[in-house]
Order: C-alpha cells, then sequence, then structure tokens
C-alpha cells in the first residue's frame, strides 16, 4: 500500500508537471504556412458521439474531394477538430479553443442547435463564417452575420410535413409528438403553424422528455385523441425507437410523418420493423439528385455504410466553404462571407444551395418513404423562389 | 378500463425493471452502508457484453447470456477491490465519490472500446406480444416480471434458509461481531459485490431488447432504482421490490393523466414527500441520526 | 492559520493595550496574491479559448467553495449545488435579456433566491442524514432541471437564454475576468477565516461530533440550515457571473451531472479548504482540456478521467491540498509554548437558595421498557451529588434525558427554578447545563484549545467577552486548570485517553456552567489516572461548582460526593447523604446481590470514615 502509494503520488506529481510546463492550450498554434485551415466543432464524446462521427466521415470525403481537384487557392485545404462533448459550454471551449488559432479561415459548427446558439456570441468575437447543420429557425435571424446554414431550417421542415400530411396524404386531424429540448420544440412550434395555415387541426400536441424509458402513455393519449396522422420531431433514435414498437404494439396505424431522425441509419436498425411504411422528411435523400447520389457512392465506397444527413451536410459545408473560398480569391474573412452569400444553384448532396441574406442555404426537404427497411425517395418540395 | 389496464401493465413493467436494479442497491448497501452510484454501469456493461457474444458473434443466447454474467461476476470483484476495498476504513463520502468516478470509467471505457452507437439485442422470444382482451402484453416484460419475481425468491431463500445467506446477514448487520465470530467479513463483501454485480448485469440484459443497449442506459435506471429504493427503505429487499413496482407504477399513470414532460418529476416528488411524511420508507429503519 | 504570536491572556483591564490586534501576516500576504491574481486576469492578453476556460474555472471555484462550506466545514451532503447555480445564473439571464434589468439587480436577486431555497431545502431535509439527504437534494435537483425545460414561457425552455447583458463596466471578457477572479478572491478569503469565527466553528463541531455539539449550546439545526443557505448562495453567486461570462445559459449546464461534477471538484480539491476548491476546479476543467489530444478515441479521456478520480479518492483522502498540507505540517516547526494561561474563575450564583436542580417523576421508556420510571431527586448549589446504580439501571438514561438528548415520557425537570423538560439540548446549554460523555466525544478535527473555546462560547456565558483573544484566554485558563495548557494547540487526536477525558471536563468547564453532568468520568482511566480525578472534582467543587456526577467507581464517588441518589431498574431506591445511603440494605442488595445483603457490605468498601 505504501509503495503503490508513493509511486501513484510520484506519477501524478509528473502528470501535473508536465501540464504546468507545457500549458499547450495557452501556446498559440503556430502558423502552417502550406495548407488553407478549416476547424469542426463536433461531437466525439456523450450522447451526440455517434453523430459525431457520421459528421466527420462526411467533411472527409469532401476534404479528398477538394484535394483531388486542387485545393483551395492552390494549396491543401486542412481539417482541424475539437471535441464538444455533446454539451453547450464543451462546445463554446472546443470553438474558442479553435478561434485563437489565427490561421484557420472558416468553422464547421454543430448540427445541436443549442450549442450554436452557445457558440454564437463567440463565433460574432472571432468574425469568421461558420458553417452549422441545427435547425432552429432563429439561428440566422439572430443578426449574426458569420452563420450560414447547411441544412434546411425547421420552418421548412415543418412546412414540408405539414403539406405532405394534408396534401398528398389528405389527412386534417393531426397528433404532434416532440421532444422537449430544443429542436423537438421549435420543430413542433413551427409545424402547429404550417398546420394552422394549410387548415388542419391539432387534436393532440405531446412533449416527452430525452431518454423516456416507455412510450405507453403517449401512444394511449394518440390512440384516444382520434387523430388520424402523426407528424413527430424525436432527437435521439433509442426514444423513436421505443415509440415506433409501442405505436404499433397497441394499435396505432394512422400514417406517420417524421422529421429526419426517423429515417437515420440508427433509427432504421433499433426500430426494424416498426417504423415500416413510416415518411420521413430527410434533408438528405440518396435517390433525390444526382449530386446526393454521388455522394452516397463515394460514401459507400470509403465507410462501407449507407449515408445519411448527419454526414451529407458536413460534406456539403466544406465543398461550398472550399467554392467560396476559390470565388473570394483570398482567406479575407469579410470575402468569403460575400461569396458565400453569393453562391446560387450549387447542387449539394442535401439539395440545391441558394444563400439568403441570413444565411439560409437550403429551403426545401426531400419527403422519403420506409419501405420495408428500404429509404425510397417520394418527392422534393422545395419553397425557394428566386 | 382498458386504458388503465394497459397502463398498469406497463407501470409493472416498468417497476420491475427498476425494482431489479434496486435490489443490486440494497445489497450493496446492507453490507457496506455504501451507496454504488455505478450500480447503472453494471446493467450497460453486461447488455454490451451480450451484443458482442450473442450479436457480433452469433454465439448462442444461452452461452453468450452465460458468458455475460461470468463477465459481471468478474467485474464485480474486481470493482470491490478496486472501488470500495481501499476505501473500507473511511466515510461514506468517499466511496460515493469513487462510485460516481468508477460509473465514469465504466461508461467511457465502454465508450472507447464499443463506439457510440446505440445497439440492439433481440428479445429471448420472437413474439413480442399478445393482446389479452384489449390489453396488449409485451412478452419481454413478462419475462422481467417473471425474473425478478424469480430472483427475489430466490434471495429470499437464500438469505434465510441458506449458511452462507445468514452469514452475509451477520456481516451487513454488524461487521465487528461477524469477525469476531469467525465469518470472514472481506469474503462476504466480495461476495456481495460479484453478487449484485451479477444482479445488475441480469437487469440490464433484460431490458436491453426494450430501451436498447446504449452508453447512457444505466444511468436513468440507476437513478430512479435508487428512488425506488428510498422509497421501500434501504434496510429491506422486500422494501426495493415494492418501492420500484410503486414507482414504475406512479410515473406511468402520471404521464398518462398529469403530464407526459415532468414525468421523471413524479419519482422525486413522491419521493421527498416518503421521506417528509414516513422517513423510514416502507419497511425500512430509522433514517434520521440516532440520538 | 498564521504564524504570528498569540496575544499575551492577561486580563484586559490590567493590560488594555498590551495585546495590540496581531499583525495579520496571513491576510496581508492573501491581500497582496489576490491583487496579483486579479491585474493578471484583467492585463495579460490571453487568446478567446484561455479567458473561457479562466472565466468558467472562476465562477465554478466560487460554488465549489460553497461546497466547501457545506460539506467540509458542516459535513452535509448537496448533490443539488448545479440547481443553485442555475438558479444565480437564470435570476441574471432572464433579469437582462427579457426584463431589461441591470446586471447589478439581477446578481443579488439570484442571490437571494438561492440563499432562500438553500435554506428551505435545508430545513425541510437536514434532520434527515447520509444518504438520504443525498437523494433529497438530488430530488430538488432533478425537478429544477425539469422545470427549467418545460417551463418555457418563463424560462425560454431548452433554447436557453442568448445574449445575456454584462454590466457596463465589464463589457469586454478581459475585464469580466478580473471581476469573476476579484469575486472569487473575497468568496475565498471569507471562507478561508470561517473557521475562525463563531459560525464556523460551530459548523465544524457539528460535521465532527452532532451530540457534543449540542450540549455545548450550538443549536445544530440552525447551524445546518445556515451552511447550506451560505452554499445555495455562493453557488448563485458563481451562476450569475457565469450567465455573464459567457452570456448563453440553457437547462443543460445546471444539471445532475454538473452537480456531481460540483461534488467531484470539492473532494479532488480537499473539501476542507477554499485553496482545495480552487485546485479542485482548476484540474477538473483543465484535465480534460490537456487530455484532448486523445480524442482520437471517443471515451478514452473520460475513462482516464474517471479513473483519476478514483485513484486520487484512494490516495489522497484529504483531496489535493489536504495532502500538500499535511506535508507542509511536516515540516513546520512546532509553536513556542503558549503564554501562561489566567486562573479560571467559575462565577456562582451563590445568593440563589433555590436548589440547582429538580427532578420531578422523570420518565422515560423505550416502547414496553421503562428505562426511567418517575424518578425524583433534587440537586442542591455547590459540592457534588452522585447518582449511581447498577448496570442498566437507567442512569446513563437519566443524563441523557437532562441534556435533552432523548425527550422524557412525563416528568418535570427544572434548572436554577427554570423549567427546561422541553429544552433543546442547546437551549439547556444556554440555561447552563453542561456535560462530558461517557464515550469521549470530542470535536475530533480540532485542537483542544478550539475543542474548550467552544465550550467557552457557551450562549447564556456571560462570564467572558465573546471575541477571540477573550474565548481564548478562557480556553487556555479552563486547560490550565486540568493541567493541560501546555498542550493546548495540539490535536486532540494526540491526547492520551484520560486527557482527552480531561479536554472534555475543560470544555464543560469554560463555559461556566450552572451544574455540570459526568457521565462515568472515571470509565476507563487507569489508577493514577483516577486519583488525579479525584483531586480536580474535588477542586471544581471547591470553587463553588455544582456537580452530578454517575459512575460505577465507588471508591471515586464515595470520595467525592457529599450526597447519592441510586436507581434500580429505572427506580429511585434510595437518596441521601453519602455515608447513609451507602450503609441501606436495599443499595447492597442492588449492588451485590441477595446473599451478601446478610453479611458486612464488604462489596461496597469506601474510604469514607464511620462518621
Amino acid at each position: 500500500m505504501r509503495t503503490t502509494r508513493r509511486v501513484f503520488l510520484k506519477s501524478a506529481a509528473t502528470v501535473a508537471a508536465t501540464g504546468l510546463v507545457a500549458p499547450s492550450i495557452i501556446r498559440p498554434a503556430g502558423a502552417q504556412g502550406g495548407t488553407v485551415r478549416i476547424g469542426m466543432v463536433l461531437p466525439v464524446t456523450g450522447p451526440g458521439a455517434d453523430a459525431g462521427r457520421f459528421a466527420l466521415n462526411g467533411a472527409k470525403i469532401a476534404l479528398e474531394a477538394v484535394n483531388k481537384a486542387g485545393g483551395v487557392l492552390g494549396k491543401p485545404m486542412e481539417l482541424v477538430t475539437e471535441d464538444d462533448q455533446t454539451t453547450n459550454p464543451g462546445a463554446v471551449l472546443a470553438f474558442s479553443k479553435l478561434a485563437s488559432q489565427p490561421d484557420l479561415v472558416a468553422f464547421i459548427g454543430s448540427i445541436r442547435s443549442t450549442q450554436n446558439h452557445a457558440m454564437a456570441p463567440d463565433i460574432l468575437k472571432t468574425g469568421k463564417p461558420v458553417a452549422f447543420g441545427g435547425t432552429d429557425p432563429v439561428l440566422t435571424q439572430l443578426g449574426n452575420p458569420w452563420l450560414f446554414r447547411f441544412r434546411p431550417n425547421d420552418s421548412f421542415s415543418a412546412r414540408v410535413i405539414a403539406e405532405y400530411g394534408t396534401s398528398t396524404l389528405n389527412k386534417k386531424k393531426w397528433a404532434i409528438i416532440h421532444s422537449t429540448d430544443a429542436f423537438g420544440t421549435s420543430g413542433a412550434k413551427a409545424l402547429t403553424e404550417a398546420l394552422g395555415k394549410s387548415g388542419a387541426t391539432v387534436a393532440l400536441d405531446q412533449g416527452y422528455t430525452n431518454q423516456s424509458q416507455d412510450f405507453t402513455p403517449v401512444v394511449l393519449a394518440i390512440r384516444q385523441s382520434g387523430a388520424d396522422v402523426i407528424g413527430s420531431y424525436f432527437t435521439f433514435e433509442n426514444d423513436l425507437g421505443i415509440f415506433a414498437r409501442q405505436l404499433r404494439q397497441l394499435g396505432v396505424q394512422a400514417p406517420w410523418v417524421g422529421s429526419a431522425s426517423i429515417v437515420n441509419v440508427t433509427a432504421l436498425k433499433l426500430a426494424g420493423p416498426s417504423l415500416y411504411n413510416t415518411f420521413g422528411v430527410a434533408d438528405y435523400a440518396e435517390e433525390s439528385s444526382d449530386a446526393a447520389r454521388n455522394f452516397g457512392k463515394a460514401y459507400r465506397a470509403v465507410m462501407k455504410l449507407a449515408p445519411d444527413n448527419q454526414s451529407s451536410w458536413t460534406f456539403d459545408a466544406v465543398t461550398v466553404l472550399a467554392k467560396a473560398i476559390n470565388a473570394a480569391g483570398k482567406t479575407d474573412p469579410k470575402a468569403i462571407r460575400e461569396a458565400l452569400l453569393a453562391i446560387r444553384g450549387h447542387e449539394g448532396a442535401e439539395g440545391t444551395y441558394n444563400f439568403d441574406q441570413n444565411g439560409d442555404g437550403l429551403h426545401g426537404y426531400n419527403v422519403v418513404r420506409n419501405d420495408k427497411g428500404n429509404i425510397v425517395f417520394d418527392k422534393r418540395i422545395d419553397f425557394y423562389k428566386a | 378500463m382498458d386504458l388503465i389496464l394497459q397502463l398498469l401493465f406497463t407501470g409493472i413493467g416498468i417497476g420491475a425493471v427498476y425494482a431489479l436494479v434496486a435490489l443490486g442497491f440494497v445489497l450493496i448497501f446492507r453490507a457496506t452502508n455504501v451507496v454504488n452510484f455505478a450500480q447503472g454501469e453494471f446493467s450497460m456493461v453486461a447488455a454490451f457484453l451480450m451484443v458482442v457474444f450473442a450479436v457480433d458473434l452469433q454465439w448462442p443466447y444461452w452461452l453468450s447470456f452465460l458468458i455475460a454474467i461470468g463477465g459481471m461476476a468478474v467485474l464485480g470483484a474486481l470493482f470491490n477491490l478496486g472501488v470500495y476495498y481501499p476505501l473500507r476504513h473511511r466515510t461514506y463520502l468517499p466511496v460515493i465519490i469513487s462510485t460516481i468516478g468508477a460509473s465514469i470509467f465504466l461508461a467511457n471505457t465502454t465508450l472507447a472500446l464499443y463506439g457510440p452507437q446505440p445497439q440492439v439485442l433481440p428479445p429471448v422470444f420472437e413474439t413480442q406480444g399478445f393482446l389479452v382482451g384489449p390489453v396488449f402484453l409485451d412478452t419481454q416484460y413478462l419475462l422481467i416480471i417473471a425474473v425478478t419475481a424469480v430472483l427475489v425468491a430466490f434471495q429470499y431463500w437464500f438469505f434465510e434458509h441458506t449458511l452462507i445467506g445468514k452469514k452475509l446477514q451477520a456481516t451487513s448487520q454488524d461487521k465487528e461481531m461477524a469477525a469476531l465470530l469467525g465469518i470472514p467479513v472481506a469474503g462476504m463483501i466480495m461476495l456481495t459485490f460479484v453478487y449484485s454485480a451479477v444482479l445488475g448485469g441480469i437487469a440490464g440484459i433484460l431490458v436491453a431488447p426494450v430501451l436498447f443497449v446504449s452508453i447512457q442506459m444505466g444511468a436513468t435506471i440507476a437513478l430512479k432504482a435508487f428512488a425506488a429504493t428510498i422509497i421501500g427503505g434501504f434496510g429491506d429487499v422486500t422494501g426495493a421490490i415494492i418501492g420500484g413496482l410503486a414507482l414504475g407504477i406512479i410515473e406511468t399513470f402520471g404521464a398518462a393523466y398529469i403530464s407526459v414532460p415532468y414525468k421523471d418529476a413524479f419519482a422525486f416528488i413522491v419521493l421527498v414527500a416518503f421521506l417528509a411524511l414516513r422517513p423510514q420508507g416502507i419497511f425500512g429503519e430509522r433514517i434520521a441520526e440516532k440520538a | 492559520m498564521t504564524g504570528s504570536p498569540r496575544p499575551v491572556a492577561a486580563d484586559p483591564a490590567s493590560a488594555p493595550a498590551a495585546p495590540a490586534r496581531r499583525f495579520p501576516i496571513g491576510t496581508l500576504a492573501y491581500a497582496v496574491l489576490a491583487a496579483a491574481a486579479i491585474a493578471l486576469a484583467a492585463t495579460t492578453p490571453f487568446s478567446g479559448y484561455v479567458l473561457n476556460i479562466l472565466m468558467q474555472a472562476a465562477t465554478y471555484a466560487i460554488a465549489v467553495i460553497g461546497l466547501t462550506v457545506v460539506l467540509g466545514l458542516c459535513g452535509q451532503i448537496n448533490l443539488a449545488q448545479a440547481a443553485f447555480f442555475g438558479i444565480g445564473a437564470y435570476a441574471v439571464g432572464l433579469g437582462t435579456v427579457d426584463l431589461g434589468v441591470s446586471f447589478w439587480l439581477c446578481l443579488p436577486v439570484g442571490l437571494v433566491l438561492a440563499l432562500l431555497l438553500g435554506a428551505v431545502l435545508g430545513a425541510s431535509t437536514l434532520r434527515l442524514g447520509g444518504h438520504y439527504l443525498a437523494m433529497v437534494t438530488i430530488s430538488f435537483q432533478q425537478i429544477l432541471t425539469l422545470v427549467m425545460i418545460n417551463w418555457i414561457p418563463v424560462t425560454h425552455g431548452p433554447d436557453g437564454v442568448p445574449r445575456i447583458q454584462r454590466p457596463g463596466l465589464f463589457s469586454d471578457s478581459q475585464s469580466y475576468l478580473a471581476l469573476c477572479v476579484f469575486v472569487l478572491a473575497v468568496v475565498a478569503y471569507a471562507v478561508w477565516r470561517m473557521p475562525k469565527t463563531r459560525l464556523g466553528r460551530a459548523m465544524r463541531a457539528v460535521r465532527d461530533n452532532e451530540l457534543a455539539a449540542g450540549v455545548t449550546g450550538i443549536d445544530i439545526y440552525r447551524t445546518k440550515v445556515m451552511a447550506f443557505a451560505i452554499g445555495a448562495l455562493l453557488a448563485g453567486l458563481g451562476g450569475g457571473l457565469f450567465a455573464g461570462s459567457f452570456t448563453y445559459i440553457s437547462p443543460d449546464q445546471f444539471s445532475f451531472a454538473e452537480s456531481v461534477v460540483f461534488l467531484t471538484m470539492a473532494l479532488l480539491g480537499g473539501v476542507g479548504s477554499p485553496a482545495g476548491a480552487v485546485i479542485g476546479t482548476g484540474l477538473l476543467i483543465l484535465i480534460p482540456e490537456w487530455l484532448r489530444f486523445l480524442k482520437e478515441i471517443p471515451g478514452l479521456y473520460l475513462a482516464i478521467y474517471g479513473l483519476a478520480v478514483i485513484l486520487i479518492v484512494v490516495f489522497m483522502p484529504e483531496g489535493i491540498w489536504g495532502f500538500l498540507g499535511d506535508q507542509v505540517k511536516r515540516l513546520r516547526p512546532r509553536k513556542p509554548a503558549p503564554p501562561r494561561a489566567q486562573e479560571l474563575t467559575l462565577t456562582q450564583d451563590a445568593a440563589s437558595a433555590a436548589p440547582v436542580l429538580e427532578v420531578e417523576g422523570l420518565s422515560k421508556h423505550f416502547g414496553g421498557l421503562k428505562a426511567v420510571d418517575e424518578v425524583s431527586f433534587t440537586v442542591t448549589r455547590g459540592g457534588i451529588h452522585a447518582l449511581i446504580g447498577p448496570n442498566g439501571s437507567g442512569k446513563t438514561t437519566t443524563l441523557n434525558v437532562l441534556s435533552g438528548l432523548y425527550t422524557p415520557t412525563g416528568g418535570r425537570v427544572r434548572l436554577n427554578g427554570q423549567d427546561i423538560t422541553r429544552f433543546a439540548p442547546h437551549q439547556r446549554a444556554g440555561a447552563g447545563l453542561g456535560r462530558t460523555f461517557q464515550n469521549i466525544r470530542l470535536f475530533r478535527s480540532m485542537s483542544a484549545l478550539e475543542n474548550v473555546v467552544i465550550g467557552a462560547e457557551r450562549p447564556g456565558n456571560g462570564i467572558v467577552a465573546h471575541d477571540r483573544p477573550s474565548l481564548e484566554a478562557r480556553a487556555r485558563a479552563a486547560l490550565a486548570f486540568v493541567g493541560l495548557e501546555a498542550r493546548a494547540d495540539e490535536p486532540v487526536s494526540s491526547f492520551s485517553y484520560g486527557h482527552q477525558r480531561l479536554i472534555e471536563i475543560a470544555r464543560a468547564l469554560a463555559g461556566n456552567p450552572v451544574l455540570l453532568l459526568l457521565d462515568e468520568p472515571a470509565a476507563g482511566l487507569n489508577s493514577s489516572e483516577k486519583n488525579a480525578l479525584t483531586a480536580l472534582l474535588r477542586r471544581m467543587a471547591a470553587k463553588g461548582l455544582t456537580i452530578l456526577i454517575i459512575d460505577h467507581d465507588m471508591t471515586l464517588v464515595s470520595d467525592v460526593a457529599s450526597h447519592i441518589t441510586v436507581l434500580n431498574f429505572g427506580r429511585r431506591i434510595a437518596d441521601g447523604v453519602t455515608a447513609t445511603v451507602l450503609r441501606e440494605p436495599a443499595v447492597i442488595e442492588a449492588y451485590l446481590g441477595q446473599e451478601s445483603a446478610e453479611g458486612p457490605a464488604v462489596g461496597l468498601k469506601t474510604d469514607l470514615a464511620p462518621a
């Protein structure tokens, strides 16, 4: 006991000393002149770690393509990543760590809206373009000129869900199920608005807390409400999976149009047959366009896995950032910003990018159907007016 | 009426899960006077072991189960040696922190080894369930309820009717006295940890087909099970079972008739009410420190 | 905490100006260090990343220091620190964003809210101990998190509160960091000095030994609620500053997981001192940052972090600061011998003719067992009264009822004519009741002197001014009276069993009690120690003190007591002047059994000469 204690203390002291002598956090990163560097904040630990892996894969594939095509400004492009631990303070620290490296010219932010909210003040201070994937509509309305969204925001997903359900499926009595987190509440709010405009009624608006172990009360409430169609915003796939199974077990057969998570790979694996014949609005659908097909091919070639929206948006972000920097002809943040805002008709994996003055690049969604576990493209609904 | 029956079944099913995890809490608490904050991680690790052997390696279910349970026994022993034993003479606080550290360690080691993807463990039975009148009975929940009942019966028999069970009881009641009587106290505590880890493991394997296998699966259940333990009283196995079932039922009905988003609050509101009105739990010993 | 010389314990009247205020070297050094830290924070050009880390560390540290108070000083677990942190943060966030109120107004509102909620939570649950308290605080934490998430019209729900306003003067991060460091320095100083204040001593006493704290006059319940409220207040303060530093808050930052992080920070650094809190906070924020290079394998660095927590708890039980402190203490030379102590004065209200203690029909039943059954006796002023009886006769139960540890089933107790039957232990102490315990109950983490100072601090002790020099002088006098003044500054754990008993007696004497209850003071003493005790008791009685003693040792009892009450099976079987009582057949029988009662009283051999 005595010796182990001493050994431990000694090694602890060594570790502490190393930390003190070489505080890597305070040392500014040396400027590497040979590459154009882009920072990326992504979850490597915590509940979002899964999504983080997909995001990184998408970005890496784009990076390779960019560099194969000659890089940016004649130099290879490089990706610098930091873990946001799936928490807000983690995201702020990760971003500010990246932002303290002056040679990073642009950033890829988070797919989570709250993390982007948390980072927003630092983004404003840093004054460099940040491509992000969070879908809370408010983010691009903050008046922060450096935020560029690479996924369609929730006002579009809600409009697409409402449009598809009321026009195509011809169902007017809705049950809305949503997570009570930022993503779920803002989605549900937008869906309620969109349904109101299209003359449908909301029979049930039911929130749930993430990581619920049981949805029986929710399913029974749907059954009792008499709704003939379900619209949903689920954040985590395991919640979605439990809900889907209990929905079918308790005999609810109403059609179900869900937000993107209903068609992602993990959800399909977890829920299996319970999700057959559901509809999802997907920002990424492999059959929706040539660009999407090409991305799918490239992704499968590298990852041996079907791609989904968590990788497609980072793919687009890296591709479009490279394009904008090349168009700007320099790495000056203002010039890159102008170049991003000028992008029109860029065919990305997620759809056609037309940036508006808020920084929203996409304005529509794909509707896809789960056909016995295969995701089949149904139609694209786009609200962009040039 | 069918609504109420359906909710009742679900409540009992969820409650049985809490009860199973609560059993592990109570055993360790009785033997060491310490709450093991890593109890939920036992469930998580066992579920992942099952995924590795039964799903990834496609080994037979029963063999995978035996390996997973064996693995849990080893983990329980290592846990005792590394996390509890060095601190056995200290107050409960450092031990709590140590078990919290262990829970962070186990969760993230699993993450590092297996990656973050949630996994599926197929249920034991092919049929998902069947309808009895208007009520749908999920076979996996039926299995959970049955196993919980069997384990409770086993535990009763073990503690009341075997010598080793009585020695365990003696140890938990008075360690010094037990030592004077020649009972190997350290061995008994080791046995408790091994058995608790196995219990937690069984709980994890049973709920895996229902709740899926993820790094976070243990933490939420454990917190609820902890609440169940308090409602039932720390001193008593029966109390833990009833506390677990009560909590499952209250939660399910609360969600159905009061609020879904506040579902998790019911457990804690009931708990606080219990502590205020009946601090000794349903069955348990006195809480307020003795004069 | 400082090495400066202690004041000469002289009579304040004879040497009014002599023990001038001690030169506060420690305080001065601290002020210089703190000023340097604030200046550094204000002027060093940090990158945004470092600023964020430092602001997070400073604000978290304030909340962790709150745990130093609750957990370190008072020994109460609180797993809701992040909830209180959140209350402060939301007060600032919602106040500045939604109501447009100044930061300087929002912050105090948050503090008051945290303080009140802390006090309420404390008041409603502190009668519970250990794990149950842990669970209630967890419940509070969970419910508050759910409210933050779901009460969307007020809290903005999970979206959180963006664009929080900093105060005008501190709108840039650099100066805001300086503000945070300043507040941290002030808070750390206050908590650093706290153990030496009356409240701080009371908290430590409660932590070390609740029963002893009660009978020395400390209101245990109030002390715990105060500790809880102060802890919550500091968490609210940290949270309010945190809201300003990141200018965005959301419910997930104030979850149970964060409370666990706070607790780990406190224990890791060392829960006994604010320095430990700062070290623990700094490390736990920095370690994950240092380990970022391991990010390629998800989870690895958090796994290492978990392992580090276990190792530190196992190998550094008092935390890092406690460990360092032990090393320093080992090197530090012994303090010079303390100054000579005064003569101990005990004022007795000799003018009053009323008996000191009147016990009437006192009963205490445990279920069907009548441990004390209708016992009555009176203790007259001055001298030593003994309460004796065989094992299980109800002596100690009687004593526990008298000092308020048990509530009586029936009967009445009057001290100095005042009915104290329904008084709590600390109220009885306030009325002038002092006691010692059979199994010694000292405050184990304190020095002998500190133990006795707490005794001197007894509420209602009018003989001494309640300022530090007077209290210490009185404590030294009491220690001198029992012969231990030379070792006053040593921790009580370094004393022998017999000496610990003397410290306990000194603690009671320092409070200048009206009546001193001694619970088997001779138990566990060897014969020379017993002789010394006998002499000590005589000297105490000679000072006019009234003593009620219970003991088995008939030699001791017959030596010192002038009056004896005998109990058997919970009932009084004899009462009167010592020599008479010891000859009563009922007493002899109770002690020696039936047969011996017929022969000469061999067993009750005493030194008492036939009167």
